[in-house]
């Protein structure tokens, strides 16, 4: 049968039409979300008049109504263009969402969901490209996942939907283009699962996001005797650690790779989780990931900054010893979000 | 105006064809605004804006050869590169920076207006924001403070009824009133036609006077129009109701300057060759800027910490 290849900002309307549908306790609140919100939510509003909500320029009030909601029992899925923004609500998610159920000592759901879109886009700089993964990474009583391809987007949105926490949903904007395949009826994926895409037995890959999609370029770049085992590393709150480590104990090598700063990265602290009990570990692990400074405007340094496919693909080869690649390429794959297929 | 009005629409090309490779939000439109207000300041004076802040800058006696420096990434722009388009810096003139966080400009500015009661100084500041920026709980907790710790601070909301595509009605209920808000506060309030300079700039100056003798804030809302999208050159005529492109033409500031300046004697050859010379000035800047070096790689390392 043919496969439907549509786009990662499609099957997020795609999934979240369907939960309108069949979720009447379902709402959708963000700024700019009837005009589209990226081309997530587009004609919506027409469908679903009540469900649909735009709002005033108001991160920290919207999203604490959000949270108020979900406690007594609606389902709203908030909108924030940017983390930056989200961060305006930085009480209502890190110390209220998170804390709820626990500090009342449980049986205090918080079904609030949290679409948060990040990282690179060109031309928008220290404070409009930030990912701030390790932040959500790190505040215990959010669950946070990060959609790296269509099918993981709409399985993963669904399940959030259905989860009776808070869920952030960290959708890397870079990626609203991207195309694969994505079933038309509803399904879930589970929130707290690596995914093992490519069994190898030489090294551990470990990425997401839209470094998740470069891993797959540089795997084309790099010598078939190299086998790798690529893991989509999908939730990084918690993280699947067991999935990592069986992985690691087979293939006895590990690489992780971050679109964003090296430092408080979630790849070095999967390093540091592997290194507190490296079975099988042969080799110091590697991390492949951004300096550790803000991301510039000027194009002529933000080139630099994002690690590239070649980047990638060069920390794998430096690990076997082979000869590393000279590859200069075109400022479209450099600064222009991608529109690749998936496979 | 003018000058700022021709500059900016030179950018547009720019941009089209990605030399501009930073985020923009055109003031095409609003120059009224920006223009009023700092002729009512004085040069020490400070002044702090937003993500829509090309107009503030120069009106504040930016140089636009550096400003278009920085808009295309260039090792010598205003921001070394480093900013882009919603992030004009120039301590030179006084403008303090500009920063696309909606709303934080004004605790900054209450800060920076703080630092000016604080060290008995004779100057104010002066903050832009917008209407959406007005809706964020930090402005409000904000006009506390500088209420609280009576700072010299001028706040100028530029009211151009949109916050990206979405209109005021669909954000405030019936019956909002920012006077009575901000009166509440304890906070003098006038209100301009944005797209009026001689409104503007009198209102401006009256308020400036009465920050800088009375040591306290006060706010100015001007009503006025975005010619442009919110972040593109394109048109977004479909989401407007009131500022049509009729009724945009008949309001804009500089063609009712220009049948006042037309009224009053002056020539319409000399407006023509005014608006020349200026343009002239604009593609030379934006040639200079052309032909800048782009920064060094090793550039992304320098300037996180302040030597
Ligand atoms: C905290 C925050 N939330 C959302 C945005 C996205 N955003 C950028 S400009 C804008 C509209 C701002 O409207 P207004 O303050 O009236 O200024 P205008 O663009 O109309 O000049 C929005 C919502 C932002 N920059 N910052």
């Amino acid at each position: 049968m043919e496969q439907r290849i549509i786009k990662y900002a499609e099957a997020i309307k795609e999934a979240t039409k369907q939960i309108l549908e069949s979720d009447k306790s379902a709402f959708l609140m963000g700024l700019g979300v009837p005009q589209g919100a990226a081309g997530t939510a587009v004609g919506l509003k027409d469908l679903f008049p009540t469900q649909v909500l735009d709002t005033p320029t108001s991160e920290a009030a919207l999203t604490g109504m959000a949270v108020g909601a979900a406690i007594s029992g609606l389902h709203p899925m908030v909108y924030h263009e940017r983390v930056e923004f989200s961060l305006l609500a930085g009480d209502a998610i890190f110390t209220q969402a998170a804390k709820w159920n626990y500090m009342f000592g449980g049986d205090n759901p918080v079904p609030v969901v949290l679409r948060i879109a990040v990282g690179r886009q060109w031309g928008n700089g220290p404070q409009h490209s930030q990912a701030l993964y390790s932040l959500f990474g790190a505040v215990r009583g959010l669950k946070v996942v990060i959609p790296s391809t269509p099918h993981m987007m709409k399985g993963l949105l669904i399940s959030a939907v259905k989860d009776k926490n808070p869920v952030v949903i960290l959708e890397p904007r870079w990626l609203y283009q991207v195309k694969g395949h994505v079933p038309e009826e509803m399904y879930t994926e589970p929130l707290d699962k690596a995914r093992v895409v490519k069994e190898g037995k030489d090294v551990t890959v470990v990425a997401y996001g839209d470094a998740f999609v470069d891993t797959l370029a540089a795997l084309k770049l790099i010598p078939q005797d190299i086998s790798v085992e690529l893991i989509d590393l999908v939730s990084i709150n918690p993280i699947d650690y067991q999935t990592i480590a069986k992985s690691v104990e087979k293939t006895g090598r590990l690489l992780c790779v971050d679109s964003t700063n090296s430092a408080f990265s979630i790849g070095s602290e999967i390093i540091a989780k592997v290194a507190e009990n490296p079975v099988g570990l042969t080799q110091a692990p590697v991390s492949v990931a951004a300096p550790d400074v803000p991301v510039p405007t000027s194009p002529a340094l933000s080139e630099f900054w994002y690690p590239t496919k070649v980047d990638i693909a060069n920390g794998i080869l430096k690990m076997f010893g082979k000869p590393l690649l000279d590859i200069k390429l075109p400022f479209e794959e450099l600064h222009l979000a991608p529109t690749t297929t998936l496979e | 105006m003018l000058y700022l009005r021709v500059a900016e629409q030179e950018l547009v090309q720019l941009y089209l064809d990605k030399k501009l490779f930073s985020m923009v939000h055109f003031y095409v439109g609003q120059e009224a605004v920006a223009v009023g207000v700092c002729d009512a300041l004085k040069p020490e004076d400070k002044v702090m804006g937003n993500h829509r802040s090309h107009g503030h800058y120069l009106a504040k006696g930016g140089n636009f050869r550096r400003m278009v420096c920085e808009l295309l990434g260039r090792a010598n722009g205003l921001a070394r590169g480093k900013g882009g388009s919603m992030h004009m810096i120039d301590k030179s003139v006084n403008f303090i920076g500009s920063t696309p966080l909606l709303g934080s400009v004004v605790p900054l500015a209450t800060g920076v207006a703080f630092e000016q009661k604080y060290n008995k100084r004779d100057t104010i500041t002066t903050a832009f924001f917008g209407d959406g920026a007005s809706e964020e709980g930090v402005v409000y907790e904000s006009y506390n403070l500088a209420a609280l710790y009576q700072v010299p601070l001028l706040l100028i909301v530029e009211n151009n009824l949109f916050a990206i595509n979405s209109k005021l009605k669909d954000r405030r209920a019936p019956g909002h009133s920012l006077e009575k808000i901000v009166s509440g506060f304890g906070i003098e309030y006038r209100k301009a036609d944005g797209n009026d300079y001689k409104d503007v700039t009198t209102k401006a100056k009256e308020l400036a006077d009465f920050v800088r003798r009375e040591k306290r804030p006060a706010m100015l809302e001007c009503i006025t129009y975005r010619h442009m999208a919110h972040s593109t050159p394109l048109m977004d005529e479909k989401y407007r109701e009131v500022d049509t492109l009729e009724e945009r033409t008949k309001q804009d500031s500089i063609a009712k300057l220009k049948v006042e300046l037309l009224a009053g004697g002056t020539k319409e050859s000399e407006l023509a060759l005014m608006e020349a010379e200026l343009k002239k000035s604009v593609l030379a800047d934006i040639q200079f800027a052309l032909e800048s070096p782009f920064p060094p790689k090793e550039d992304i390392y320098t300037d996180m910490y302040a030597e």
